[in-house]
């Protein structure tokens, strides 16, 4: 199958989206990175989701080539608390109303143009789009002519999807061998395509601004915690290895930002119990805001940062501490452990879904859910600074292989797998012209 | 709303054996029990049909609007014992306020072994209703409300705007019963049944042991009000008000205070045609199912044929319209379509069953029959066919 950007069409469905009201995980990253690598790819690529409420329903970016379709927008002018507030609705909605409207508006005129169709569904919410656009697509005679892919980035949902009527309209994928062998548990063996970054987050941090950082914390270590405030990310383990250092007579400060889920409130009391000082501050706007902030909270062991960081300070952040603890222990693939890697960060991930994480070799990766090991490790780090260069340099070697092209490279591979299971036939391929005869000189004029 | 009117053309048990020889316009009173169905029948028409007409036609009066079903079986007996009733209806169809709907003429299933007898079935069913109303019939249903992919196609080639199906979560998957539907690329409109909240009124309002019971006129009012999406279609036997719940139940209170509630709740109520006029380009659609749906029992076949009585009863059913069919004669073939009335395998549902399902069946089985036991009335119901079928040897050579 040939899947030239120039007569190929991609339709990403997703709850999450790029708008900071759909942004509520790393699906929201993922697609947004995911689409726009797409578009500078040179696909033209539309993107359905549940966007923000008082931005347009449609926009156009990248020169037109990436299109946004912000659905339920009238539910969500109804509930603002985010992308999942108002998700049953939402889902209702999203059920009844897209599928003929992609069909009609996007798919069929795709067709008939003699394009290739794929389409990208993500996560349990678009699971039931799925079907219903395939069973309208084999009524239009259309089914053959488009590759339909659902992605799952998490078990979230799993017990609501109907697997037999997904497996039929699409071909199921994942992001990490884990994740793969989760859904096993569900008679599900989806292929392993996984998640990319963009190429604009492998950056090379200012050693000016980083030297900054690092003198402001003023700490034997200087580690950084961002995510929901989810038991799953292991926040209490992290403050708990935060609590044996400073126990020990080492400084320490552990910078965190997490969301507005209640387990926040459990692990700001688990820090205060185990003798850590905590101090509440809003996020600040740039690096130099965050030395300001660490060098006006020598008294503090943990800050905890309140409010939105810009990505570019995330960056820096990452670039500057000893140690970013994605220590989660279930994380379908850890899209920060990666994106310290590219920031030349130590990543210390768990072992759950992070393919690319490989112990001492491109980051630090915990193999159980003890403070210890956290404390061990990252002592031991501090006495081989070698190998800490060695991993900084390695990490990066590695986010560059996942970076969104690199993936879609990939991706396109197992369209052709999906395309041959799904009985998917592309369109006619331009004849090539043939060439003009010439009569042979040694033909005998007629007549 | 929808309403359907039906009596059954009830067997007559113990079988009799028809004699050698009997003619064709005989045979009727060896198979069906005119006397058992003129005593439901008055029975019914005492309890609900004259009680229930006066109340809607009143309802009606004050803007309540309903569609009606009538099966022929129920139109001829209405016709031969009771004309009050038949005026009764008429008076209350003749409201603009009330849509007649078609619905299959023998109440069989026709459409299971002759899908064009079932099309001329329903194109002479719709001409009947239309001159005895005196209304134009665009809307229908079948049998049990019985929806399947050529059935939908065949109702289609009638001619009709719209049809009644059931609208159970397995049949629509993530749809709402609560729009209007149509196949992919087809005409044909479907409204699916409401069932749960059908079922709040059609069988568990007068159930004490409901955790909803007594349900008020305002509860429900509230539930249709809350429900997601354009339009709910609640379906129900006619029966239902003042034969399946009694009088004493409240059943006509509830239905004349549901009638304000639902105004005071800015619930529009509309006829079936007009519902898929004003929403029928909304673009939704539903696969039919190629097995069928029906809203008895659990919404599929299993209710019909989930046990072997029905089973044998269903395949002697088959034989006895091929018989006919073979004879050629027209009248046999009438008699062999009566046969197949559904009722003949909705009545022994409870055969080797037990649980709701199996109560509502037993309910329908008239209480004459129950002196011959369990097996004495599944043998003597197939013994009816084998007569039948027998009785046509002559006749088909």
């Amino acid at each position: 199958m040939n899947l030239d950007p120039r007569r190929t069409v991609f339709v990403i469905l997703s709850f999450e989206g790029p708008d900071v009201y759909s942004q509520a995980g790393g699906l929201g990253v993922r697609v947004k990175g995911l689409a726009r690598s797409l578009a500078r790819a040179g696909y033209l690529t539309y993107l359905y989701f549940c966007g923000d409420p008082d931005l347009p329903g449609e926009e156009e970016q990248e020169g037109g080539r990436l299109r946004y379709r912000r659905w339920c927008q009238w539910i969500s002018a109804m509930h603002r608390g985010g992308v999942y507030d108002g998700e049953e609705g939402k889902i209702r909605d999203w059920n009844s109303s897209l599928p003929p409207s992609l069909i009609e508006n996007v798919i069929a005129p795709a067709i008939s143009a003699g394009n290739h169709v794929v389409v990208l569904g993500e996560e349990w919410h678009t699971s039931w789009s799925m079907k219903l656009i395939s069973d309208a697509l084999y009524y239009r005679g259309l089914r053959d002519r488009v590759v339909m892919l659902w992605n799952a980035n998490n078990t979230y949902g799993f017990n609501r999807i109907d697997w037999t009527g997904l497996n039929f309209a699409s071909t199921v994928t994942t992001v990490s061998r884990y994740m793969k062998f989760r859904m096993w548990e569900w008679g599900q063996n989806p292929i392993v395509i996984p998640n990319g970054i963009s190429r604009e987050s492998i950056v090379e941090a200012d050693p000016q601004v980083v030297e900054d950082l690092r003198s402001s914390a003023g700490a034997d270590h200087f580690w950084f915690k961002i995510g929901r405030f989810d038991p799953d990310k292991r926040w209490l383990m992290a403050v708990s290895a935060a609590a044996q250092l400073k126990r020990r007579g080492n400084t320490v400060k552990l910078v965190m930002r997490g969301g507005k889920e209640p387990h926040g409130a459990e692990v700001m009391n688990h820090a205060q119990h185990q003798g850590l000082v905590v101090r509440n501050a809003p996020g600040p706007p740039d690096a130099s805001g965050m030395a300001a902030l660490l060098r006006d909270s020598k008294q503090a062991d943990l800050i905890n940062l309140t409010s939105f960081l810009k990505d570019s300070l995330v960056m820096n952040v990452y670039a500057a501490c000893d140690a970013v603890l994605a220590n989660s222990g279930h994380e379908p693939f850890g899209l920060v452990g990666l994106e310290v890697m590219a920031a030349g960060g130590i990543a210390v991930t768990g072992s759950t879904g992070e393919d690319y994480a490989e112990g001492y070799r491109n980051a630090v990766v915990l193999e159980t859910d003890d403070p210890i090991e956290i404390v061990t490790e990252l002592s031991v780090l501090k006495e081989k600074p070698r190998l800490v260069a060695g991993l900084r340099k390695r990490g990066r070697a590695t986010a560059r292989d996942y970076v969104w092209e690199k993936v879609i490279e990939q991706l396109l591979l197992r369209i052709d797998f999906a395309a041959a299971r799904q009985a998917v036939t592309g369109p006619e391929e331009p004849q090539p012209r043939a060439a003009a005869r010439r009569a042979s000189r040694a033909t005998p004029p007629r007549g | 709303m929808y309403t359907v009117v039906h009596q059954p053309r009830r067997l007559k048990l113990p079988a009799r054996l028809i004699p050698a020889g009997t003619p064709a316009h005989r045979l009727a009173g060896y198979l069906f029990d005119d006397e058992l169905d003129r005593h439901y029948f008055d029975k019914v028409a005492e309890y609900s049909y004259l009680p229930a007409t006066a109340a809607f036609r009143e309802l009606a009066r004050r803007g309540w609007r309903m569609s009606i079903g009538f099966s022929n079986s129920f139109l001829l007996q209405a016709e031969r014992w009771s004309k009050k009733v038949l005026d009764g209806f008429k008076r209350l169809c003749a409201s603009p306020n009330v849509e007649v709907v078609c619905v299959e003429p023998y109440h069989s299933w026709l459409f299971y072994v002759d899908i064009v007898a079932f099309k001329e079935a329903m194109l002479s069913a719709r001409k009947r209703l239309e001159d005895l109303f005196q209304k134009s019939v665009v809307f229908t249903d079948t049998t049990e409300m019985f929806m399947s992919n050529d059935v939908y196609f065949a109702l289609q080639q009638c001619g009709f705007a719209g049809a009644f199906m059931e609208g159970r979560d397995w049949q629509l998957g993530w749809r709402d019963p609560t729009h209007v539907y149509r196949h992919p690329m087809q005409d044909l409109a479907l409204l699916p049944r409401h069932h749960q909240l059908s079922d709040d009124v059609g069988y568990r309002f007068s159930n004490q042991a409901w955790s909803m019971w007594p349900l008020t006129p305002e509860v429900y009012a509230d539930w249709v009000r809350e429900c997601w999406g354009d339009v709910v279609t609640l379906g129900w036997d006619f029966e239902t008000f003042g034969e399946h719940h009694r009088r004493d139940s409240g059943i006509f209170e509830f239905m004349r205070a549901l009638n304000t509630q639902l105004r005071r709740r800015k619930v529009r109520m509309l006829l079936p045609s007009e519902a898929i006029a004003e929403l029928g380009d909304s673009g939704h659609e539903a696969p039919v199912s190629e097995y069928g749906t029906t809203w008895a029992g659990e919404g599929g076949m299993e209710f019909f044929l989930g046990n072997q009585a029905q089973q044998g009863v269903f395949r002697l059913m088959h034989h006895a319209y091929s018989k006919a069919r073979l004879t050629g004669d027209p009248a046999l073939m009438d008699l062999a379509k009566w046969l197949l009335q559904s009722d003949n395998l909705h009545l022994i549902q409870w055969f080797g069953r037990s649980g709701s399902e199996a109560e509502v069946s037993a309910y329908f089985t008239p209480s004459e029959w129950w002196e011959l036991g369990d097996l004495g009335i599944i043998r003597e119901q197939q013994q009816v066919y084998l007569n039948f079928i027998r009785a046509l040897d002559d006749l088909a050579k």
